[in-house]
């Protein structure tokens, strides 16, 4: 039996995080879910006392406005670029890390760096790497820099493309964007996957290495079946930041989530709720919040549901 | 055994031999090749990997005309220190890195403290609906950040707290993953050391602080990091809730203060050198912390 | 400080919600421990020694009793108040700590009169550790120490705080062999030294048999006996004691009193008077038979063990409820090998009679009751 003495106790121990995740957390749930059946909800009507219709019309209006299909789209193509990329090299990496001795903790460290950083400080610098200077998105362009990445391309022959400035095309641009985000993924991919990889029992290998079987067949064969949880882990958490994707595009973008002659080509879900927050439509970002919940929500389901098939423990 | 027979089973032994042999250094050659080879790859994905920061720090040396060279030096020819004091003064660092400072470890310590005694609760305490409680805590971190930083807004707005240091502090004091990382942390300590600190006379608070607390030090100290690197990473709330400038934080400072102006001409070098004022505390974190900080990422899945 | 318990009970609840089946780990437990005695909770696991002991030492509450040290009723004190030591199975250092903070960290928690200086702390731990001879290993870390070491550092814990009572819960039971030997004798001079009233759990009848002034065995949470170790191996109150003491065990058999005598399938083994006719079992001590080749007990030879001074003979027997007999006697007597059986006649005072059914003991003829 509890006595209520250890009762009483608990609470105070709790009564902290209770208190500030029912204001910051719980309140915020439920009004959310609120304000996003309540049409044209406004605060400054609320304390005027007007009453609103419940409705699904916030999710209308959410999906009937063309930014969201853009961001939907912005975010959709980045996604399904992104965690395949990331999650292939990180993998690769992890499994060449656990195959050497000398200089492993070394690149290990090195492999770790980009996660250690701030998002927007290196997409600044991702910016300066892609940026051109001079004069450029007009008819007769007049090109003074080029920038690192278009001078390494010019060297070997090739031509520069406009990646970020104005005139530059979209799809230059997510490219830029699957750069960085993969560039910034694969620390925490890497370091998951060696972690699996070391706990998986050497005698696995030992006996691959009885029978003969060459490299890339102990690869496939061996290592992925037997790393499936974590690969599992890394592609959910993967799409999961993914579909949270914002602050990678401000850091190389800005806050104009776009190029200077087409701003805001580039919006994600989540700066669309943000735009629809600063500009006082609560109910529509309440909507779109609930639809990004609902969406990552189907997505880590199915892969839930396609890893229970594939993964091996 | 007659003697044909005798050497038919010695030349077929032979061969085997002589192809095990051949087996062994073709398999060795391949190990060697194959073993440069990953050393090759690895290497150049580790350049992949640097080439920003490099690119970060060379850049941030240089003169802005040499910095607009057509064709780019790889090291400045003349290494400008002065970027770093004018950076400093342009992006007015010194104000952001204070407010930082403060934000972060103000909300680190409190942080740590609640789910200290929040994962106490959980892990060794009795209550009614325990099991119950913790399952609804381990549910909202299902729930996308934003969906909660809507009405937030709001509710900070109405209490009066925009462009405070206590609305960067308070609204993400407690973090659900940290508790559950903990309370699993506490859990491993095996109930008889409860009991051996009941016989000798030690309270529930003193048994937390001195037995459970030391204990579980390296989750402590992955946590406290995450939460400072969390700190000095976040843009989006303080964007939203504290954009007079002497509340703003790092990142955003950052971003902001070299917006193109209309000329669309912005002295890269000075950006460079305030890009890496403001890594190189992360970087001194992640040297001497190396090990924490891993443990603590491998665990959690959440940046910052 | 003597402890009384008086018809303490301890009944847990069902760990199973739909059934109403609670568990009851001690029945009714009366029992007056006297002063600065060593005594020894005996039975087999789940026999709840440990909930005894768990309630002396008030980590656990009693469902029905009460608890005296001495006149002081202390069921309802709480652990941190009744002044006790305790040594844990596994120990339960604290693992951060160093051998000398270990033993600290008590006196660290005195409060009120009992408050100690810092100096004043530091004899009383060197005194504690000098006692279990640790005080050389006072800066080390108990992942440093051997199994036997980390358990007097344990010892030493519990007894730095000068506590009114010692508990003791499987002290043994994490050390091999060798040093199980070393350190029961140790703890037997300690509590000799110390005085203090020190109460063990074990399992191991032997353990409790060679350093207890008194024993206690239990079965199912109820007390089968208690007395001196001596006299209830000499005579078990029922057969449940008879069987649990004593290596080798305790030969059982099938067999029924008639007119006065014992029998044993047809043969007449022994004359028991006053008993009345019934059907009972027979516990004969391995040291109880006598070789004698017009004995009446007659058995299917197995094999001769050697064992030095003694001999040891495994027979089989219809009526045996154990696969096979076991008598051990002195190595002067030959025995034919040759021979397909080997009869015996019986030492009355190491043959208890119990009741088929209940299997209470029938006291017979000259043994005196216990």
């Amino acid at each position: 039996m509890v006595d209520s003495k250890q009762q009483w106790k608990a609470w105070l121990y709790l009564a902290p995080a209770i208190v500030l995740l029912l204001i910051f957390t719980v309140w915020p749930i439920i009004n959310t879910v609120v304000l996003a059946f309540t049409e044209k909800y406004s605060t400054l009507a609320n304390t005027g006392g007007t009453s609103f219709r419940i409705g699904f019309g916030n999710f209308t209006d959410v999906v009937g406005y063309s930014g969201f299909l853009d961001a939907l789209k912005i975010t959709m193509i980045l996604c399904v670029a992104t965690v395949p990329i990331s999650t292939i090299l990180a993998l690769l990496i992890a499994v060449a890390l656990n195959a050497i001795k000398p200089l492993r903790k070394a690149l290990q460290t090195i492999f770790f760096l980009p996660y250690v950083t701030n998002s927007i400080a290196i997409g600044m610098v991702f910016n300066a790497m892609f940026n051109m200077i001079g004069k450029i998105g007009i008819r007769r362009p007049k090109i003074q820099s080029f920038g690192i990445i278009n001078d390494i391309i010019r060297f070997f022959g090739g031509t520069e493309i406009n990646w970020i400035n104005t005139g530059s095309d979209e799809w230059a641009n997510i490219l830029v964007l699957i750069i960085y985000i993969v560039w910034n993924a694969l620390p925490f991919k890497i370091l998951v996957l060696l972690g699996g990889l070391q706990s998986i029992n050497k005698q696995y290998y030992d006996a691959a290495k009885v029978d003969a079987a060459p490299r890339w067949k102990v690869l496939t064969r061996i290592t992925v079946p037997l790393l499936s949880p974590m690969i599992a882990y890394v592609v959910i958490t993967g799409f999961i930041g993914g579909f949270k994707e914002y602050t990678s595009i401000v850091g190389i973008f800005g806050e104009t989530m776009g190029p200077p002659h087409d701003a805001g080509r580039l919006n994600t879900i989540v700066g669309m709720i943000y735009d629809s927050l600063e500009n006082n439509l609560v109910g529509r970002a309440s909507a779109a919040a609930l639809i990004l919940f609902g969406i990552i929500l189907i997505v880590t389901l199915i892969n839930l549901q396609v890893s229970k098939k594939r993964v091996h423990y | 055994m007659s003697r044909s027979a005798y050497d038919t089973i010695r030349d077929s032994m032979d061969k085997k031999e002589q192809n095990k042999q051949k087996f062994s250094a073709g398999y060795r050659a391949a190990h060697f090749f194959g073993q440069a080879g990953i050393y090759l790859f690895l290497i150049v994905m580790a350049l992949i990997v640097l080439f920003p920061f490099y690119w970060m720090i060379i850049s941030s040396l240089k003169s802005l005309p040499e910095y607009k060279e057509t064709i780019p030096t790889f090291w400045p020819r003349q290494i400008i220190w002065q970027n770093y004091a004018n950076a400093f003064t342009t992006a007015n660092l010194g104000v952001l890195f204070k407010n930082t400072l403060i934000v972060g470890v103000v909300s680190t310590l409190l942080s740590v403290f609640i789910t200290i005694i929040t994962a106490f609760a959980f892990a060794r305490l009795e209550f009614k609906g325990k099991e119950t409680l913790f399952a609804a805590l381990l549910a909202t971190m299902m729930i996308p950040g934003e969906l909660f930083t809507i009405t937030n807004y709001s509710t900070v707005i109405s209490f009066g707290w925009l462009n405070t240091y206590t609305v960067l502090i308070v609204p993400f004091l407690v973090s659900v993953f940290y508790i559950y990382l903990l309370r699993q942390n506490f859990l491993q300590i095996p109930n008889e050391l409860y009991l051996a600190a009941k016989v000798d006379g030690t309270s529930d608070w003193k048994y937390l602080w001195k037995v459970m607390v030391p204990l579980a030090l390296p989750t402590l100290i992955s946590i406290t990091i995450l939460k400072m690197m969390g700190a000095w990473n976040s843009y989006i709330w303080p964007r939203l809730v504290a954009n007079k400038e002497e509340y703003q934080l790092i990142t955003n400072g950052l971003r902001n203060a070299f917006k193109e102006a209309g000329t669309g001409d912005v002295d890269y070098p000075l950006q460079m050198a305030a890009v890496t004022l403001v890594s190189i505390p992360l970087f001194l974190v992640f040297v001497f912390l190396r090990k924490y900080i891993m443990a603590g990422v491998s665990r959690s899945g959440i940046k910052g | 400080m003597k402890i009384v318990l008086e018809n303490l009970t301890k009944v847990f609840p069902s760990r199973n919600k739909k059934s109403n089946d609670e568990v009851i780990a001690v029945n009714n437990f009366n029992f007056e421990i006297p002063d600065g005695k060593l005594i020894g909770l005996l039975g087999p696991s789940g026999c709840g020694k440990s909930t005894t002991l768990y309630m002396i030492s008030g980590l656990q509450k009693p469902t029905g009793g009460k608890i005296f040290f001495g006149d002081e009723d202390v069921t309802e004190l709480s652990t941190e108040r009744r002044g006790i030591g305790l040594v844990f199975q596994n120990y339960a250092l604290y693992p951060h700590m160093t051998v000398k903070q270990n033993i600290l960290f008590p006196l660290q928690n005195l409060k009120g009169e009992e408050k100690m200086t810092k100096d004043q702390m530091l004899e009383r731990a060197y005194e504690a550790a000098r006692l279990v001879q640790i005080d050389e290993l006072m800066d080390r870390k108990p992942s440093e120490l051997s199994g036997g070491q980390q358990q007097r550092v344990a010892i030493a814990r519990a007894l730095a705080k000068m506590p009114r009572v010692l508990l003791l819960d499987e002290p043994l039971s994490n050390l091999d062999a060798r040093l199980r030997l070393q350190t029961r004798e140790e703890i037997r001079r300690i509590q000799k030294e110390t005085g203090i009233t020190t109460v063990f759990v074990t399992h191991d009848q032997e353990e409790a048999m060679s350093i207890s002034d008194m024993i206690v065995v239990m079965k199912l949470g109820v007390v089968q006996q208690i007395g001196e170790p001596q006299n209830v191996y000499d005579s078990p109150a029922n057969l449940f004691v008879a069987k649990f003491l004593g290596t080798p065990p305790i030969n059982v058999f099938r067999g029924r009193v008639q007119g006065g005598k014992l029998f044993i399938g047809e043969a007449e083994v022994m004359d028991v008077q006053g008993v009345k006719d019934q059907a009972v079992t027979v516990g004969i001590r391995p040291e109880g038979f006598v070789l004698d080749e017009n004995g009446p007990l007659s058995c299917k030879l197995s094999n001769v063990e050697v064992m030095g001074r003694d001999v040891s003979i495994v027979s089989t027997h219809e009526e045996s409820l154990n696969p096979i007999i076991r008598s051990i006697i002195n190595a002067d007597h030959k025995v034919n090998l040759a021979s397909e059986t080997v009869r015996y006649t019986l030492k009355p005072h190491k043959v208890f009679l119990f009741h088929a059914e209940t299997e209470d003991r029938i006291y017979f003829g000259k043994t005196e009751e216990a």
